[in-house]
């Protein structure tokens, strides 16, 4: 009865969708089959899942502006797919022999999106905005405290402190340059040199980029660009599926499934980006080192990366991702084996285990995948998780401003210079996992001063293996990035900082 | 004609409460059952066994999800927590309702509008919004759940029982007890619950499936049942990743729902049409 | 009469009121705040501190909403952080997404719930009162986002008949519209059915045992006349109230819909200001759907009492 009842109801809902439809759809596709023929070619459309914060790239951490600035603005330098550094907007640097200072030399003829040359006062403009008040990034650039424009197109920026990795810090997509006359409302009405200029944003729907013919490297290869909201995720497959859109993010058991459907194609590549899972040095029980390891032993590395990421990861034992020019392999320091984990719970003082808190940032299916994976691990030796799963804001506040947790899980990510990733352990960073032990901080210290690239990487080493001992976190995964093409979708590919390069990108 | 009529409409009546009671009584039963006995421990990972079909291991009879956790134990284990929620908040919500309601229909004046502007606010308030805000007060998973759809319940039994009451106290026989000087408290124990009773009663067994409803919808957005504890809405959350290569995950929750809201909403149907037609009979004999 | 009218739309002002003062007193148990998201996981408490400072969030809760508050009077909803544009600008670009999903979609559940309704009336305890009895019952228990899903799947992934994640505004041309509104709205009618068809069903046969409708029939009337003139007529004022607060409800309830179906409607929006503690959106938001359903049942309530002179004369005897 319930059956026929569904079947009933079923087929009227189709008799009025298809009602519905049947005769709008000649007109539409009509309509939408000259609209696909002639835009397939120049318009790329890319899914995505929460509107940015405003498009000014000075005034937020989000990446998900990051990823639509990085098209509009440039940066002085940027750099490729394998960690190099490469000219952009600069076309040369000196970096001086001490260290203390760098010079770089611009590009002539750079224009603004509204027409107005580029010149190094625009730089020195934009970095003194970079270090204002109201700029998330200020801190990371408090060390430069002199920018002298000597040319119109050349400009020199002089440091306090020593900083072996200056250089890098120009690559970043906020450091983008921006024209004066135009900072006031960025946020709404992006203007820079890039490839692409800004043409419309409608909250919640979509973002709209074009063309910048007068861009003054190799000219972008399609004329439009358009990113269009699509927050559920089942729709966004379907609509890859059925060719309404041409790049979105997918999860890892779907890199099979589109490789093998017509039309489409998977993509994936480790990212710079490691998946931990924070302990909180000031619980009671996670105070004991030997209970920290306990828990580092008796977690599965590989449990969890085939089933979260279908075996797309990589295991790590310390705080650095696999494709860093500066990783050593540590995942022996700890490796997994229950037996041993029991034991030094039991010399720890807690036979019986304990119970503990687990808070997972609701917006990262694969954290809190890992967390409930983590948590059937740890119950094998007697520690009992409450999950705890929340929003990210609550997340933001909570664990990382205010250090209220006792474990969770998340990312970092995103960072050229070992040191930018590794200077949260300094004892006196106050950084919800700094290592309070302060094993590391005249490490730290060393190696950001150390101008010799082997001695560096050597202290680098040894950092990382004095994480794996100290276990400040369990070092899950060295995470990678999967998306979902159209199978005409061709020089697409990710970066080991937060941007996106569409100019790069053609269709075959 | 008039006879015959009234004989198809009994017949009728005991079909939807039939139906209403078998599947009340499967869901019961399950819940009880779960208790007994479950094929696995629904928490348990069994991540070599993810995403089996169903049928393809007789160990798992409704197949397994992406962490390999059995999913007929989990639907079983959610069946008590759509109870649990179900009738609790459900429970919470009609006593408060029922005596803001009360409350502001006897009272007339400053007090009956206070509590009537509360309740027309709490009616006009974007539901989702609500929730969201009460879950991160009061905190995610069960206790969060029931406190959230509880207040989701009151105004409907408040609207409910203050409407009741005018119409109540429109009547003679309540006037002419009033003169005598029955207090407001004796007067509404033993003559107001009782005419109230019926509607009372079906109200709370439909209130019942729009509670597991509106479940379900919180733990689908996230913000009800916090994983890894077992929900349907929240299994239907989790399927909805890996929904187009292994439809089947949302299947068996899907089908669950429906019977368990169906059933309740049938349940209250029914007892509404008995009661009714019995007080009529009553009347006329 | 007026004096009702009067003494209603001065409730409907304080229950706006009231709601707005929840909202933001609430708001302040929430942790989180838009400085440390916006600063993301890199920033020092210290400059978590300036940001908030900078932004006026360090002020006490109260003087926070009396500033909102006066600006409001000004008819000033304020400026959102996320998206650096006024809020009344942003909700009046969503409306018409919302409006055009909450209309179609009652349009939709109005047809289908009339007819059956009254059919079932009519022909009570026949097969098409059994029929439309289940499509009411099921109706009711199918989770929205659940048909949801199916309904991409089929519809939109194997059979391709309806766009999956579009929005084109009426402007683009009437059918491109409703050719990608077919979809969600279905799937909220579908939810909707359900208690409408028994508002109209339940009124239709109260009208239909009315002693007046016996005397038509004995006057030998022609039952379609009976039906359609003066049994409809009569049977439609009850769930007049039912269609309209249910219309009003969708306003800011369709938010699992627009999130299934990627429309850029207000409750995605309202989804958004509550993730990112956007407060002044958020508040922004939340006025304007309350001010939608206090204003709409006001407006129901008295076309109601228009149309039926009892609750008109009771009305009365109550001033």
């Amino acid at each position: 009865m319930l059956k026929k009842v569904l079947a009933v109801l079923m087929s009227a809902m189709f008799v009025v969708g298809a009602a519905g439809c049947s005769s709008s759809k000649k007109e539409a596709t009509g309509d939408s089959a000259q609209e696909t023929s002639a835009e397939e070619k120049d318009t790329l459309r890319i899914a995505y899942t929460a509107d940015p914060e405003g498009l000014d790239p000075q005034r937020t951490a989000a990446i998900a502006t990051l990823e639509v600035t990085s098209n509009i603005f440039d940066t002085l330098i940027t750099c490729d797919t394998d960690w190099n550094i490469i000219p952009d907007l600069a076309h040369d640097w000196d970096l001086a022999e001490d260290g203390m200072s760098i010079t770089f030399y611009l590009n002539e003829g750079v224009l603004f999106h509204n027409g107005r040359e580029m010149t190094a006062a625009d730089v020195k403009y934009s970095f003194e905005r970079l270090k204002g008040e109201e700029s998330p990034k200020a801190s990371m650039y408090k060390n430069i405290v002199g920018i002298d424009v000597i040319d119109d197109y050349t400009i020199k920026f002089t440091t306090e402190n020593l900083d072996v990795d200056l250089l890098q810090s120009f690559a970043y997509p906020w450091t983008a340059i921006i024209p004066e006359e135009c900072s006031d409302d960025l946020k709404t009405n992006p203007v820079g040199t890039g490839a692409y200029k800004y043409v419309e944003w409608v909250p919640q729907q979509s973002i709209k980029l074009t063309r910048n013919d007068d861009y003054f490297g190799e000219k972008a290869n399609i004329q439009n660009v358009e990113f269009t909201l699509i927050p559920d995720y089942t729709s966004q497959l379907s609509a890859l599926m059925v060719g309404d859109i041409d790049i979105t993010e997918v999860t890892a058991d779907q890199i099979d499934v589109l490789n093998n459907t017509d039309g489409v194609k998977g993509y994936s590549e480790p990212q710079n980006s490691i998946e931990i899972l924070a302990l909180n040095q000031e619980n009671e029980y996670l105070s004991n080192v030997k209970v920290r390891q306990a828990i580092a032993m008796a977690i599965d590395k590989d449990e969890i990366i085939d089933t979260v990421v279908w075996g797309n990861g990589t295991k790590i034992g310390s705080h650095l991702p696999v494709c860093s020019p500066y990783y050593v392999d540590t995942t022996d320091v700890m490796p997994y084996d229950v037996e041993a984990a029991k034991e030094l719970l039991a010399e720890a003082g807690y036979p019986d285990g304990f119970t503990i808190s687990l808070k997972l940032p609701k917006p990262y299916q694969t954290h809190v995948d890992a967390g409930q994976i983590i948590a059937d691990q740890l119950s094998k030796i007697g520690i009992t998780c409450e999950i705890e799963i929340i929003e990210w804001a609550t997340w933001m506040s909570d664990v990382y401003t205010d250090k209220k947790y006792d474990m969770t899980v998340v990312a970092h990510s995103g960072r050229l210079e070992p040191y930018n990733f590794l200077s949260r352990y300094k004892s006196t960073s106050g950084d919800y996992i700094s290592l309070l032990s302060g094993d590391v901080d005249a490490l730290l210290d060393e190696a950001r001063q150390e101008k010799d690239e082997a001695k560096r990487k050597e202290l680098y080493a040894d950092i990382q293996r004095v994480l794996a001992e100290e276990v400040p976190c369990v070092y899950l995964q060295s995470l990678s990035k999967f998306y979902g093409l159209n199978e005409k979708v061709e020089g697409f590919s990710i970066y080991p900082i937060d941007m996106l390069n569409l100019k790069a990108v053609s269709f075959s | 004609m008039k006879t015959k009529n009234k004989g198809l409409r009994k017949k009728r009546m005991s079909v939807s409460l039939a139906i209403g009671i078998v599947f009340v009584s499967i869901v019961v039963l399950v819940c009880l059952a779960s208790f007994i006995y479950m094929p696995h421990d629904p928490l348990e990972m069994a991540t070599q066994y993810k995403f089996l079909k169903p049928g393809v291991n007789p160990d798992y009879v409704l197949g397994t999800d992406n962490f390999g956790r059995d999913i007929l134990s989990r639907i079983m284990k959610g069946s008590r927590t759509v109870l649990l929620v179900g009738v609790v908040s459900t429970g919470f919500g009609a006593a408060v309702g029922t005596l803001l309601g009360a409350a502001a229909g006897m009272s007339k004046g400053i007090v009956s509008d206070i509590i009537m502007r509360f309740i027309d606010g709490f009616l006009s308030f974007p539901g989702i919004l609500l929730a969201m805000m009460l879950v991160t007060v009061v905190g995610r998973g069960e206790k969060g759940a029931i406190i959230a759809i509880a207040i989701f319940i009151v105004p409907v039994f408040a609207r409910l029982v203050y409407s009741m009451i005018l119409d109540i106290e429109s009547m003679l026989f309540v006037k002419a007890a009033k003169s005598y000087g029955i207090s407001k408290k004796r007067l509404f124990i033993k003559h107001y619950m009782p005419m109230m009773a019926t509607r009372l009663i079906t109200q709370f067994s439909s209130s019942i499936a729009q509670a597991i409803m509106i479940e379900t919808s919180l733990s689908f957005l996230g913000l009800g049942i916090q994983a890894p504890n077992a929900s349907w809405g929240l299994m239907l959350n989790e399927s909805r990743k890996y929904f187009i290569s292994y439809p089947y995950l949302a299947v068996a929750p899907g089908i669950a729902i429906v019977i368990t809201v169906l059933g309740f909403n049938l349940l209250g149907d029914g007892l509404n049409d008995l009661l009714e037609s019995r007080k009529g009979g009553r009347k006329n004999g | 009469m007026l004096n009702y009218i009067l003494k209603r739309i001065w409730s409907a002002i304080v229950v706006i009121f009231i709601v707005s003062f929840i909202t933001y007193f609430v708001l302040m148990f929430i942790p989180g705040d838009a400085a440390s998201l916006i600063l993301g996981t890199e920033a020092s408490a210290e400059q978590i501190a300036q940001l908030r400072a900078v932004m006026g969030l360090d002020r006490p809760w109260i003087v926070q909403y009396a500033d909102w508050l006066r600006g409001l009077i000004h008819l000033d909803f304020g400026e959102s952080y996320l998206y650096g544009t006024d809020v009344l600008t942003l909700i009046i670009q969503r409306l018409p997404v919302t409006f055009s999903v909450a209309f179609i979609s009652m349009l939709i559940a109005s047809v289908i719930s009339i007819v059956l309704g009254v059919l079932s009336a009519i022909y009570k305890d026949r097969p098409i009162d059994y029929f439309s009895r289940s499509i009411m019952q099921i109706g009711s228990a199918i989770p929205s986002f659940w048909i949801g899903m199916l309904f991409i799947v089929f519809f939109g992934l194997k059979l391709k008949w309806f766009p999956i994640s579009d929005y084109v505004p009426l402007s683009n041309g009437l059918f491109p519209y409703l050719r990608n509104l077919v979809m969600p709205c279905t799937v909220l009618a579908i939810g909707e059915v359900g208690m409408l068809i028994r508002s109209v069903r339940t009124s239709m046969i109260d009208t239909l045992n009315q002693d007046y409708m016996e005397m038509a029939k004995v006057k030998g009337l022609k039952s379609s006349t009976i039906y359609f003139k003066y049994a409809l007529r009569n049977a439609m004022i009850a769930p007049i109230n039912v269609f309209g607060m249910q219309f009003a409800k969708l306003m800011g309830g369709t938010v699992v819909v627009e999130s299934v179906f990627s429309l850029p409607g207000l409750g995605r929006l309202l989804l958004v200001a509550v993730e990112q503690r956007d407060i002044v959106l958020l508040q922004g938001i939340v006025m304007f759907i309350t001010a939608v359903v206090v204003f709409t049942s006001l407006v129901v309530d008295i076309a109601v009492m228009l149309l039926n002179p009892k609750i008109r004369a009771k009305a009365g005897g109550e001033r």
